[in-house]
């Protein structure tokens, strides 16, 4: 009897000394969700894995453990978890979903947890509209990791064989004439390069090209209520110039389902010379093809002078309301925004800076050859940028308009008659 | 205490745990969808009225007849291909066979994402190895995808060849357990190869042919990831078949609330057909 009450007195005061020992320090693990692999070899996941090295070294009691996902998904994914309280204590939301991410109760208020500590200064520095898009009643739920500029993507090389400039292109219609230059066919009349494609499936899909035409109109893509405005004369006009260049040969008519990254094995392979893309993919193009054969301009416009509104699509970074290491996730985040993260984001990520001062102090290097797309794209953003509205969901707008895209180029439909079943699609599926 | 209580008491912990990993998703995924569905969690309770919007959209009729039709050609020609492919193999030397074997069995054992993406790449991409040796000959490019009949037939095609090699091996096991003694017999009561096939051969091959038909039939209703990879569904609505609506639903739209109602009824679907499995595999010929 006493050699058992001997083994359990040493039991439990080797118990009370683990666990009262101020040595024994328990890493707090912190879960996250990117479509980043910081296992990866692209610039972006480069840079992302390098800034968690940085802040691990600095910081050995947290651990960042990252969950990759699928783009597309990931956000409805994490709303789904947040509903099961499983979600991850990190989370990159697509502005598509931000209203829903929102309004669901799903983000904490950053400024709680970390943004008060900083200077009035420091919040100047990122306040700009992905700023005040996640800001609401005094409350930040996110701030913006990576912004993204969906513009016209084009090859210089190709542009300089041909004699053609970007300023060439000032109106949709320079556009049309340039990717009609830029088509190339062989002896049997087969097209061999095409001038201008975007991707239309309704998989992994990217804002259709018809929205900055929608909204160089003045038109808006949705009603105040939430509805879908799709066949507005704009669109109807804009469709019309896209689903064109498909039946008068300047862009593929297999574009009726590619995803974005067939689109971009195309133009790698020579095959495109002018795609829709997005800034954040440049560089990972750059990676593949080189610094001199990929660069970013902005969407002509209606007129000469005055480029289209693009679409700013991007990834909203917010901690999740029920994560039980808010603080170290805070603690995470301030460090991915911080000057030198903001700083490795750029030079080594290849995305538009978040901060004002990183791109003033970065400006030998935005002006290097093959990285002025980041110029392009932070002005673009700052004067011709166009975000999803968070008033309402917007998911399922990008599929419902490439759906359209696909009933016109494939079965000949009406485009007027496609956009209006698309807005009605829209609508019945988001119960509006 | 019998021993027949005895027995049901052994049986109740594992019977339990079982009934709590395959059944509490279907009670909850049934409760789940009889609310409305607000950002990921059950709100107010609506009855039937996810199924009732799911079954007014006008596209959901046309999906249930592309699944069919999807489901049907797929198991059929699957099924036929692979009979065929088992009796030559069954009458090959041993080493030959198995070379055959082998060849068939690699898409099977692929991961369904890979196989689809690699059958894409060689195959239909107009950057891919066929539509190369296609314009070395000065062929005109085949746009197998952008026309909606050739679209479901390369669903169907991928899915085929998907799911040869499990067919075959089934079949394969079947012929062997024939004793040879009755084709013997057969042939010197003066049957003809055609008459062993269809009066010995056929009706022996009864259940693993059944068991097939079933198995094949719930993988091609339940299959996402060949449309996913290869077709998003498109183009239009094409090759939209019930898989990929629910995870469209899910995941794209974000409609929790059709997306689970329309995975309960293929979930019904799926229990029918187990049903209709273990009717059938007792049916004598």
């Amino acid at each position: 009897m006493s050699k058992i009450k001997a083994t359990g007195l040493a039991l439990c005061a080797a118990l009370s000394v683990t666990l009262l020992s101020p040595a024994v320090v328990m890493a707090d693990t912190v879960r996250m969700w990117t479509f980043l692999n910081p296992a990866g070899t692209s610039p972006r996941e480069v840079a992302l894995a390098q800034i968690i090295k940085d802040f691990e070294s600095a910081n050995p009691d947290i651990d960042i453990v990252v969950e990759p996902q699928v783009w597309d998904q990931m956000t409805p994914k994490f709303l789904a978890a947040h509903g099961n309280r499983s979600a991850p204590d990190i989370i990159w939301v697509v502005t598509d979903f931000l209203g829903d991410a929102i309004q669901s109760g799903s983000l904490a208020d950053l400024n709680e947890l970390f943004i008060n500590k900083w200077s009035e200064e420091k919040k100047a520095d990122f306040k700009d509209a992905y700023w005040n898009l996640t800001s609401v009643q005094g409350k930040q739920y996110g701030l913006f990791a990576s912004r993204n500029y969906i513009a016209l993507m084009y090859r210089p090389d190709l542009f300089a064989n041909a004699g053609i400039k970007p300023e060439d292109i000032k109106t949709w219609d320079d556009l049309k004439a340039v990717a009609q230059k830029l088509t190339v066919k062989d002896s049997g009349n087969k097209v061999t390069r095409y001038g201008f494609s975007a991707a239309y499936s309704e998989q992994q899909a990217d804002p259709h090209p018809v929205i900055p035409h929608i909204l160089a109109s003045g038109e808006p893509l949705f009603t105040t209520e939430g509805k879908a405005n799709f066949a507005s004369d704009a669109g109807v006009k804009g469709m019309q110039f896209f689903t064109g260049m498909v039946k008068d040969g300047i862009s593929p008519s297999q574009a009726a389902t590619w995803t974005v990254d067939d689109l971009f094995e195309q133009f790698a392979s020579d095959r495109i010379a002018m795609v829709q893309g997005s800034a954040v993919r440049v560089s990972t193009l750059q990676g593949k093809l080189g610094k001199d054969k990929v660069a970013l301009m902005s969407w002509p416009g209606a007129v000469a002078g005055k480029p289209s509104p693009s679409v700013m699509a991007g990834w909203s970074v917010g901690i999740w309301s029920g994560s039980k290491v808010k603080a170290s996730a805070a603690k995470f985040m301030d460090f991915m925004m911080s000057d030198p993260g903001d700083k490795i984001w750029t030079a080594v990520g290849g995305q538009i800076p978040g901060k004002k001062s990183t791109l003033k102090e970065l400006e030998n290097f935005i002006s290097q050859p093959g990285n002025g797309y980041l110029a392009v794209a932070a002005r673009g953003a700052a004067e011709a940028g166009w975000l999803t509205p968070i008033d309402f969901s917007v998911g399922g707008y990008r599929q419902a308009l490439n759906r359209a895209t696909q009933q016109i180029i494939v079965d000949g439909k009406d485009v007027k008659a496609a956009l209006k079943e698309a807005e009605e699609h829209f609508n019945r599926q988001n119960g509006r | 205490m019998t021993s027949r209580s005895t027995g049901l008491l052994y049986i109740v912990p594992a019977f339990s745990a079982l009934a709590l990993v395959l059944f509490s998703p279907v009670f909850y995924g049934f409760w789940f969808s009889l609310h409305r569905i607000r950002y990921g969690t059950a709100s107010e309770f609506i009855g039937l009225g996810n199924y009732t919007q799911l079954l007014s959209d006008p596209g959901m009729a046309a999906t249930f007849g592309r699944t069919a039709i999807h489901t049907a050609v797929s198991v059929a020609l699957t099924v036929a291909i692979s009979l065929a492919i088992a009796l030559w193999v069954h009458r090959l030397p041993p080493n030959r066979g198995s070379i055959v074997q082998m060849i068939v069995i690699i898409p099977w054992i692929t991961s369904t994402v890979v196989a689809t993406l690699l059958f894409k790449w060689v195959f239909i991409s107009d950057i891919g190895m066929a539509m190369s040796i296609l314009r070395m000959f000065g062929l005109p490019d085949l746009q197998l995808l952008s026309d909606p009949n050739s679209a479901m037939g390369l669903l169907i095609a991928v899915s085929v060849w998907k799911r040869l090699g499990y067919a075959l091996i089934i079949l394969l096991a079947g012929l062997k357990s024939i004793p040879e003694d009755y084709e013997e017999a057969a042939s010197l009561d003066g049957a003809g190869p055609w008459d062993i096939f269809r009066l010995i051969i056929l009706p022996l091959l009864k259940t693993p042919l059944l068991l097939i038909v079933i198995v094949l039939t719930l993988s091609n209703i339940n299959t996402v990831e060949s449309p996913l990879v290869l077709t998003g569904g498109g183009p239009g609505s094409a090759t939209r078949i019930l898989a990929i609506d629910v995870f469209d639903r899910a995941f794209v739209n974000y409609d929790l609330g059709s997306a689970t109602s329309l995975a309960l009824i293929m979930f019904l679907g799926n229990v029918l057909l187990v049903l209709a499995y273990v009717r059938l595999s007792k049916w004598k010929v």
